[in-house]
């Protein structure tokens, strides 16, 4: 039997203040009735009180062993510290729980937390929840999302010799990455490094791709999970499709093209872009004549392989699969939400992801830098020749580091306005490139050296947030602090780019909710431990790749995306999948923590 | 010129009710590039909030620019930190004023209840004793009556004409406006020494002084700037009461005799219409700012401090006492008239002496001059680059 250790936990609630966070004082009450535990307090401010308090309070209980709970409670270290010299506590020892750290946020973790406690109390998980893992059922794995992230867990798992579904939403893989130009630091081609893993992630015969398609429902239990999936009615039979494309050139409707950010034209039927995998074409049925309004069916008529199923309905499988890898990306930031900045008022306010697209070789205007305009049938996109813009400025943080939009850095802007800088100096020499900023974040390798390259070409620098925008004879008028001269700057230019910040996919929680994992207060997936297992989630047999757990770029998304395929090859090879607190029913945890004397069961 | 950093100037702020988002700051620049007002060499209020990170006290006291901020609240409620820059130049002109002013009441008043308080029950206490010893009702007050009905206002006072009672009131007006004139005359002086002569790095022009002096005199009779923010009615609400408050201390001060006559002359008389203009202006602005204060409405008025109250209230109470005065003298009552006459000044004296040298009306002579010594230093050409070094530590 262990000997009983005295414990004392604080709890700190600062950090832990709204309504639907942990509910502290219940921990609070459990952590008291458990053996050992002499005392418990739990506190609002930093720093609590006065470390004398404290001591005298550990020399009258003789606590060995403390425990500080909170939000981020190793900020209080140096101050435990100093409260424990000359208690028993100072040869004994303090242990922090962070309770974000486990992914645990919400009220309804608070049993979760309860269990960690236990364990940090007693020393041990309880039995039968330590060590334990299942029988891993079924080999196959689910990857949700055909992003880069996607594709390299698809492919690190196949090419290893095991069954992948790889499930994209859209009608094509490739994710964001596609529709970038270029990759910063080393100005690499995007869609080069691209393709050619998405075509070999097509023609794998490890790998099923299900496009157009979407998670409705995840039942079972890790390793043996039974995955229903949505199949969008597509309305075009892809085994059959050739690819021709006289069904696009026949269909009357028009509509702005997603992969193009908007920027270009397409029509209702369509493949998304040339080099889209499946190669297929698919119909978008809110804009298609036939859906909406039971006639046209121009497309089904001059199909020569006759593959458009106009009627086509929307279908639902059932995998059988083992493990899941999240990779479900980002959504760009919404511009027209920093109404100052004029995004969907002036037409040359442009967003950085519809920059990417105008100035890429297969984007609307073959790479040239025009401005936008509005033509014969109204729709607003960029003129095939013409002048380029002679000043283009470029404006950091738009939506991120706000607390009014999303408070945290978003961590590839600094990188991509560079990059965009960059791409305008080359395109248009004697353009004048203005970079608005508030603190230049170039931590990556090579970074700061890209930066510095940026600054040498001639970019100008100008350190202020741009306040507000507005149109002036045809020009855009920008009103800026700048504070490294101690001056206000209207400067005036020809076109802005907006640099956007990445946002969670607006249904994360929802897909959380489905998959049994968490997700922060921002809506970005919480990975198993911030240090020691950002791939991982709380539930074993789920693994996250890429930006769906917090923002960010190209190399470190497949970083990840490697690591959680190494997870679910390692699971694969013992043919066991380990288990974590969230595999457990909650009824379990509920009546394993009110038996009456837990440690004594723990006895042969 | 190099400055000292004082780690406890954040402590002395919070004394006037500076909060502490400031330091939420992270310098993004987006408050002064929203300012209306923030000019090519005026830039507020970012640079404020940085002095004050630094502990900057000695070039805070120099800072002209929370006087030419009029409170919009764009700053506020675009600021992505939420640092309140807004409410921090309100709060730095609450701190500017104590150091403006020589005497150290202004301190005790912003930073202390119970000295505020105390002087204003004080000074209360002793028009009430004045009245009482030297000027009371006389026995047969029933009778000042005029043929028209109206209370004859200046005839009330036992065992004294009513040209003496006038002009004992008028001598008194006299008294408490040269103390306060006074008072506001040297800490604008102050306000001139800190802002304007301590600054090595610009020589000002003489020329400079007289053109400025010009935009003093625009701008304190339009507050032509308070009409560069957005939102135009609080400008239009600021005129009103300025105007009503200048009315109203023009015919107590100078026009005495004219104002408070035996006779009740009819509504379309010049002095009753004036005074029905600036009673007008300065309800209207008190009823529509406590219910914003109340409702907290703006962003401006969401904050408020003990003094913003206070201004309201006895300015409030000042007003009606002043209606209630008027009322009782035309509907013929001699002793209600009295005794709320009384009252009325043992609001009005405590206000204008604790309000207007020592507190929030103290702006009504500092808006103006700053506009005049920012003039000044913008006219000012920048002397050889005065690039001092902190004294080597011995």
């Amino acid at each position: 039997m262990n000997d009983l250790v005295t414990t004392g936990l604080y709890f700190d609630h600062s950090m832990n203040g709204h309504p639907e966070s942990i509910d502290l004082l219940e921990l609070s009450r459990f952590a008291g009735n458990l053996g050992g535990v002499e005392w418990t307090e739990h506190s609002t401010v930093i720093p609590p009180a006065d470390p004398k308090y404290f001591r005298d309070i550990f020399i009258r209980n003789r606590v060995e062993h403390l425990i500080v709970v909170g939000h981020t409670p190793g900020n209080l270290e140096p101050f435990f510290k100093k409260a424990s010299e000359g208690t028993r506590l100072e040869s004994g020892h303090i242990s922090y729980i962070s309770l974000p750290e486990w992914g645990l946020a919400g009220k309804r973790d608070t049993l979760l937390a309860k269990i960690l406690i236990y364990e940090s109390v007693t020393g041990q998980l309880p039995k039968g929840f330590r060590d334990a893992d299942a029988p891993l059922m079924h080999e196959a794995t689910l990857v949700i999302g055909g992003g880069i992230a996607g594709i390299q867990a698809a492919l690190e798992i196949a090419n290893s010799g095991h069954k992948v579904y790889l499930l994209e939403r859209t009608g094509t893989i490739g994710g964001h990455m596609a529709m970038f130009d270029k990759t910063f630091p080393t100005l690499d081609c995007a869609a080069c490094i691209l393709t050619p893993k998405m075509v070999e992630a097509g023609q794998h015969p490890n790998i099923e791709l299900l496009t157009y398609s979407e998670l409705a429902c995840l039942e079972g239990s890790s390793g043996n999970f039974r995955a229903r999936i949505l199949k969008k009615a597509r309305r075009v039979d892809i085994t059959r499709c050739i690819g021709c494309g006289v069904c696009a050139e026949k269909c009357p409707s028009k509509t702005y093209s997603e992969f193009d950010a908007g920027t270009t034209l397409r029509k209702a039927i369509y493949i998304p872009f040339p080099q889209a995998v499946p190669n297929k074409y698919l119909i978008d049925a809110e804009h298609c004549i036939y859906v909406q309004e039971g006639k046209c069916g121009v497309c089904a008529k001059v199909c020569p392989a006759e593959c458009v199923i106009l009627d086509d309905k929307d279908q639902e499988v059932v995998l059988e699969v083992g493990q899941i890898v999240v990779a479900t990306g980002f959504n760009v930031f919404d511009a027209t939400r920093m109404e100052a900045l004029g995004y969907g008022k002036y037409p040359n306010v442009i967003t950085s992801l519809e920059f990417e697209r105008l100035v890429n070789a297969s984007g609307p205007t073959g790479g040239a830098i025009t401005f936008r305009h509005q033509d014969k049938k109204g729709n607003w996109i960029f003129q095939k020749d013409g002048p380029g813009p002679a000043s283009i400025a470029i404006i950091h943080c738009v939506g991120s580091r706000d607390i009014h939009h999303r408070k945290y850095c978003s961590r590839v802007c600094c990188m991509y306005s560079l990059k965009m800088a960059h791409l305008i100096r080359e395109k248009l020499p004697s353009a004048q490139v203005f970079e608005y900023y508030i603190d230049m974040r170039a931590f990556g390798k090579g970074y700061e050296e890209f930066y510095e390259r940026i600054r040498e070409e001639g970019v100008h620098m100008i350190r202020g947030k741009t306040a507000t925008i507005e149109e002036k004879d045809g020009k855009l008028l920008l009103k800026t602090e700048d504070m490294l001269n101690d001056r206000m700057i209207v400067q005036e230019v020809d076109m802005v780019v907006l640099s956007v910040g990445l946002e969670p996919v607006t249904d994360a929680l929802q897909l959380a909710g489905m998959l049994g994992i968490t997700a922060d207060d921002e809506g970005w997936f919480m990975q198993r431990s911030g240090n020691i297992s950002p791939e991982g989630t709380l539930r074993g047999g789920i693994f996250l790749a890429g930006a769906c757990q917090g923002p960010k770029d190209i190399p470190d998304t497949v970083a990840q995306a490697s690591a959680a395929a190494s997870g679910v090859i390692r699971q694969i090879a013992t043919g066991r999948i380990s288990l974590s607190m969230q595999d457990f029913a909650h009824e379990e945890i509920e009546q394993f923590l009110s038996s009456k004397s837990p440690i004594a069961e723990e006895q042969p | 010129m190099s400055y000292r950093i004082d780690p406890e100037f954040r402590k002395e702020l919070g004394k006037f009710g500076v909060g502490s988002e400031w330091s939420e700051c992270y310098h993004c620049g987006n408050c002064t590039a929203t300012c209306p007002l923030t000019e090519e060499k005026i830039l507020f209020p970012r640079k404020g909030i940085r002095m004050i990170q630094m502990g900057l006290k000695e070039k805070i006291s120099a800072y002209v620019e929370p006087w030419l901020c009029y409170y919009c609240g764009d700053c506020t409620k675009t600021c992505p930190r939420d640092a309140n820059p807004g409410e921090l130049m309100m709060a730095l002109r609450r701190y500017l004023t104590s150091v403006y002013d020589w005497t150290g009441l202004s301190r005790k008043f912003y930073t202390s209840k119970s000295w505020e308080f105390g002087f204003i029950l004080f000074f209360a206490a002793l028009v009430v004793a004045l009245f009482s010893v030297f000027l009371p009702l006389r026995p047969d007050a029933e009778q000042m009556v005029n043929a028209s009905g109206g209370v004859m206002i200046n005839s009330l006072i036992a065992g004294m004409s009513p040209s003496t009672f006038v002009s004992v009131i008028e001598w008194g007006d006299w008294i408490m406006a040269m103390i306060v004139a006074g008072l506001l005359i040297s800490n604008i002086l102050n306000m001139f020494h800190k802002i304007v002569l301590s600054d090595h790095s610009v020589r000002v022009p003489l020329r400079a002084y007289f053109i400025g002096f010009w935009k003093l005199t625009f701008n304190f009779l339009t507050q032509a700037r308070f009409s560069k923010c957005d939102n135009r009615n609080y400008w239009a609400g600021h005129l009103l009461l300025m105007t009503g408050y200048s009315i109203m201390f023009a015919v107590i001060v100078v026009l005495l005799p004219e104002f408070q006559t035996e006779e009740v002359n009819p509504w379309y008389h010049w002095q009753r219409l004036l005074g029905y203009y600036a009673t007008f202006g300065i309800l209207y602005f008190l009823i529509i700012t406590a219910i914003g204060r109340i409702r907290r409405s703006d962003i401006n008025l969401r904050f408020s401090h003990s003094t913003d109250w206070l201004f309201i209230i006895m300015l409030g109470l000042t007003t009606i006492t002043g209606i209630l005065v008027h009322i009782f003298r035309i509907s013929g009552l001699p002793a209600a008239t009295y005794y709320t006459y009384v009252i009325h000044l043992a609001v009005l004296v405590p206000m204008i002496l604790v309000e207007v040298p020592f507190s929030k009306w103290s702006h009504l002579a500092y808006r103006p001059f700053a506009i005049y010594f920012s003039e000044l230093k913008k006219a000012g050409k920048p002397r050889t680059a005065d690039i001092g070094l902190a004294p080597a530590i011995s």
